[in-house]
């Protein structure tokens, strides 16, 4: 949410006959705040639990030990091999919503050493722009654009693209798209920052 | 809430009978909720993730003590969800991060914090009972801070239009509130 006051009397006329019962569900919503995105990882529920612990028996300790060792090494000899290019899991995902039905999601990687957030923006309904022209992912600060994380085109149905916000992402309230030189929103973020 | 929507009562005792549909129907009820107790208890969005699924492996495991003669389905479950979330914070302290992504302020005192808590929840489930048309409206103005001319503009749609589904928002919210989920 934005440091702009919402004005309830831009909402609801002043002589609704409900606006005191109107009005402490603005106050409600205020002090709740945004509900947060769900990551991908919990779009689903996740599958029961097992009723119980079964305890292996004294005479599998062997296998399970041998079994154990080579799921050890297999595991490190993957890791060698494939680990460190293995993605990682968001720290953090932005639902935005724009007119006519487009949406975006940003998966927020881990902070590099460097101060880096690489991110992966993920672009579904936006208009397609004519060659050479883009749009731009911006942090703001009280409505305004702050910071760009970047540009993109777009291609019709879904577009994936990877980008980075070198910034202390705390000084930030906030994601908008816009069509690169111009302050027109496309998107702007719908969840909890 | 509509009045042809299964109560999370009713879910849960479906649940407690096993039938892997109420879990998913209650989870798609309850997650960002749940995920929303979780970041302001631990203000770690890593460690709030994982305590979502300890959460509902806990309404699984729960379901069958459920007795609806003594109070709603939302209660229930965020007496669950609570005691979960806090044992996952005993169970693992929060590490020392020099720059996280979100962090929650607790400055209230535990009272009051527990009754904020106790509010964007249930504030948050009821958010998940609107129509998709009234919930972009409200995500608009409350979240995204946007006024009616401007929401108006972004949606493309008439202000009248945006100023009757925000009210009509706000008055199902009340709806979903007063009948205490």
């Amino acid at each position: 949410m934005t440091d702009r006051d919402i004005s309830f009397d831009e909402i609801v006329d002043g002589a609704d006959p409900e606006r005191i019962r109107l009005q402490a569900i603005h106050d409600l919503l205020l002090a709740a705040g945004a509900p947060p995105e769900l990551p991908p990882s919990l779009e689903a529920a996740p599958p029961e639990p097992r009723a119980g612990v079964i305890a292996f028996p004294r005479r599998r300790y062997t296998t399970i030990t041998v079994v154990a060792a080579a799921a050890t090494v297999l595991f490190g000899v993957g890791y060698a091999i494939g680990g460190r290019d293995a993605p990682q899991k968001p720290v953090q995902t932005i639902a935005m919503r724009g007119a006519a039905g487009a949406t975006a999601s940003i998966a927020l990687l881990p902070r590099d050493a460097a101060g880096n957030w690489p991110m992966t923006v993920e672009v579904s309904g936006l208009a397609v722009l004519p060659d050479g022209e883009t749009y731009t992912l911006w942090l703001t600060h009280d409505g305004k654009l702050a910071e760009s994380c970047g540009t993109f085109a777009v291609a019709a149905g879904t577009t994936k693209v990877p980008l980075n916000a070198p910034y202390p992402l705390k000084q930030f309230d906030g994601w908008v798209v816009v069509r690169t030189g111009t302050t027109q929103p496309f998107l702007l973020q719908t969840g909890a920052a | 809430m509509s009045t042809t929507e299964v109560t999370d009562g009713t879910l849960i005792e479906r649940v407690a009978a096993r039938q892997r549909e109420a879990f998913e129907e209650l989870y798609g009820r309850y997650a960002r909720p749940v995920l929303g107790l979780a970041l302001r208890r631990l203000g770690d969005r890593g460690r709030a993730e994982d305590s979502v699924q300890e959460v509902f492996a806990a309404v699984w495991r729960s379901a069958p003590s459920y007795d609806r003669t003594r109070g709603p389905g939302g209660a229930w479950l965020y007496t669950i969800a609570r005691n979960a979330i806090v044992d996952a914070q005993r169970r693992r302290p929060a590490p020392t991060m020099a720059d996280p992504p979100e962090v929650v302020s607790t400055s209230a005192t535990p009272d009051e914090e527990a009754e904020v808590s106790w509010n964007a929840w249930r504030v948050h489930r009821a958010l998940e009972t609107l129509p998709e048309h009234e919930r972009v409206v409200i995500d608009l103005a409350y979240f995204s801070g946007l006024s009616q001319s401007e929401i108006a503009g972004f949606l493309q749609i008439p202000l009248g239009t945006v100023k009757t589904r925000t009210r009509s928002g706000l008055a199902r919210l009340a709806d979903v509130l007063e009948g205490e989920l």
